[in-house]
């Protein structure tokens, strides 16, 4: 088993990074900086935290007039609290008015698993995708963490990072190529494409290896950048594998499943495609590990719905 | 400081903002004329006497900012932009028409001078607050000044950003209040009240005034004392009357929005007529 680091431990490390780089980059707490993994960012530059009380939809407000005059704000919260919240702040204060803010929703899908729909973020993504402009990141790994961080500084406008609360495998090697908007091809394969992203990619990384043993030759891409999406990983891989097998902690509704089903919809392009995710319903309450399995999202069961489709 | 002749002055330039409302209105046939008119001496005294800007560089860093928390007063920013040179007065003329650069609720990209997407209402001052709050940390003098309707102070996240203006000390954000008692569905008092206001934002920790809205000396000689109070953000409440100078229109909830017949625009013409030759005589 490969090291596993915490989520929002390397978060708060890269906000420290982007901040020595970027002296306008600030952080904005809702009444949770330490677990926003803000502690380090705080510490070593206090008077750039700002903290705003349990004031979610203030926060984006302000965080928009904040970059107005050249500031590179990062708000981060328990992911529903900054996304379906305040999304009218998000839609209008940052999308709309193209502002340079960095929205980061931690403990996001059902990590808190124990704390039932309130917490939980299953749509984060299919509501902010309408919003034109709006990048959206959902790292698979703590060096993919780091990148995003780094990447949505030199992005100019306003971006969403999703990140999970439970420690992920390092899945890549330091050093790996990572580019804002590229998909990245972890495995190569001609049977079956497995898509995977976000803190259900260490998965869909498990499932290949399992499908190896049964000589299932799988390519498992990592598609970090939800919006705007690699269109040209996708459709390489429809036209040079046999299926497409999405996989995330999301609702099919609207997430990488849709957003895979419609580039190919609008392309006109035939695939066959089989969507990993949770459906319509609020889940049932429970450690996470088998929360995601009774979902389908365990490696066991990626592995085995590929089976399936291939028999 | 205003002399008499400043204060003639400022009179017939927010006569020339609301003949630029009408006009607009005109162009378009239909158009928020209440709330636009109620604030159409307090949008004058700001751009004609109260704010530093330029329209020669209107991203000019060390600018006074505006925002139009309630963004469906347009019109009158519109005006009171192409009154200050930051667009070409025939663009007024485009209101309603396909691909105008007026939208019915501003956008800071089709126009120089607007420095904020609001329409929804309850927005604006949390933006404001954060644009005050990022002047202060670059150590600039520049000041926040906003308004905002009395209905609009229905949408909670306006407290939200009340309270984080006085938390954080903001005391270079000036909100005016434009008290015209109206909103759509009627009175303000029946429709949601939130009397007492002054009561309301004082206990907020904002230091209060209360005017006459339609007073372009009290407006200015108030918004000079601005702020009030050492490190704390001030509101003007301004008493105003809905679709003021439009006799037929004046403090009736019907008249938020318009849908203006030839006639009744011959009527309002009349009316912005008089009012000239009042100022002349
Ligand atoms: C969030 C939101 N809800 C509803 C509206 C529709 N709306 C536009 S103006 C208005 C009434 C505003 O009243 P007030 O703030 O008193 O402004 P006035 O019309 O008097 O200028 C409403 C409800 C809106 N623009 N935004
Ligand atoms: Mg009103």
């Amino acid at each position: 088993m490969s090291e596993l680091k915490d989520p929002r431990k390397t978060f708060g490390e890269a906000l420290v990074e982007v901040g020595e780089l970027y002296e306008n980059v600030l952080a904005i707490s809702t009444d949770s900086s330490a677990g926003s993994g803000m502690t380090p960012f705080k510490e070593k530059f206090p008077e750039r935290h700002l903290e705003f009380g349990i004031m979610e939809q203030g926060a984006i407000g302000f965080a928009s007039g904040l970059a107005t005059t050249g500031k590179i704000p990062f708000v981060v919260a328990i992911a529903p609290f900054v996304t379906s919240r305040p999304f009218e702040m998000f839609r209008n204060d940052l999308g709309y008015m193209k502002q340079n803010v960095k929205v980061v929703g931690r403990c996001a899908g059902i990590s808190y698993s124990d704390l039932g729909a309130t917490h939980q973020s299953l749509e984060d993504i299919a509501i902010l995708r309408t919003i034109p402009g709006v990048t959206l990141f959902n790292p698979g790994d703590p060096a993919e963490i780091k990148n995003v961080v780094h990447a949505a500084c030199e992005i100019n406008g306003p971006v969403y990072i999703k990140i999970g609360k439970n420690k992920m495998p390092v899945l890549h090697q330091a050093g790996y190529p990572f580019e804002a908007g590229k998909g990245v091809v972890m495995r190569d394969g001609k049977d079956v494409t497995i898509i995977g992203t976000g803190t259900v990619l260490s998965k869909a990384h498990l499932a290949t290896q399992i499908l190896e043993k049964d000589e299932i030759d799988v390519r498992l891409i990592d598609i970090h950048t939800l919006k705007p999406i690699d269109v040209d990983i996708i459709l390489k891989a429809a036209s040079e594998t046999n299926y497409i097998v999405t996989v995330e902690e999301h609702y099919l509704a609207g997430g990488l499943g849709s957003e895979v089903a419609e580039l190919l919809a609008r392309e006109g392009v035939c695939a066959k495609i089989k969507m990993i995710g949770i459906d319509d319903q609020y889940v049932k309450s429970g450690p996470y590990e088998e929360l995601l399995s009774l979902y389908g999202l365990g490696a066991e069961q990626i592995a085995q719905t590929v089976k399936k489709l291939l028999l | 400081m205003l002399t008499v002749k400043d204060e003639l002055q400022l009179k017939n330039i927010t006569l020339n903002i609301r003949k630029k409302i009408l006009r607009q209105i005109k162009a378009g046939r239909m158009g928020h004329i209440g709330g636009a008119m109620s604030i159409a001496e307090i949008i004058t005294a700001l751009y004609f006497k109260i704010m530093r800007v330029d329209p020669e560089n209107p991203d000019w860093p060390m600018r006074d900012r505006f925002v139009l928390s309630a963004g469906h007063k347009c019109l009158a920013l519109y005006a009171v932009l192409a009154e200050k040179g930051f667009f070409e007065e025939n663009i007024l003329d485009t209101y309603g028409s396909l691909g105008s650069k007026l939208p019915g609720h501003p956008n800071m990209f089709e126009i120089p001078g607007i420095e904020t997407n609001t329409g929804a209402l309850g927005h604006g001052l949390s933006i404001a607050g954060g644009m005050a709050m990022g002047l202060r940390m670059d150590g600039l003098q520049s000041k926040v000044y906003v308004i905002m309707g009395d209905g609009e102070l229905a949408e909670g996240s306006n407290w939200e950003a009340a309270a984080a203006c006085s938390h954080h000390k903001l005391s270079n954000i000036l909100v005016f209040v434009d008290r015209n008692h109206l909103q759509i569905a009627g009175r303000t008092v029946d429709v949601m009240s939130y009397e007492p206001l002054d009561e309301r934002w004082r206990a907020f920790g904002w230091s209060v005034r209360e005017i006459d809205g339609h007073n372009i000396r009290q407006i200015v000689e108030v918004a000079e004392a601005f702020p009030f109070e050492e490190h704390k953000p001030s509101v003007i409440i301004a008493n105003t009357v809905k679709s003021k100078g439009i006799s037929f229109a004046e403090d009736r909830a019907d008249f938020h929005y318009w849908k203006a017949t030839d006639e009744e625009i011959l009527r309002a013409e009349q009316d912005l007529l008089e009012i000239e030759r009042r100022l002349k005589g």
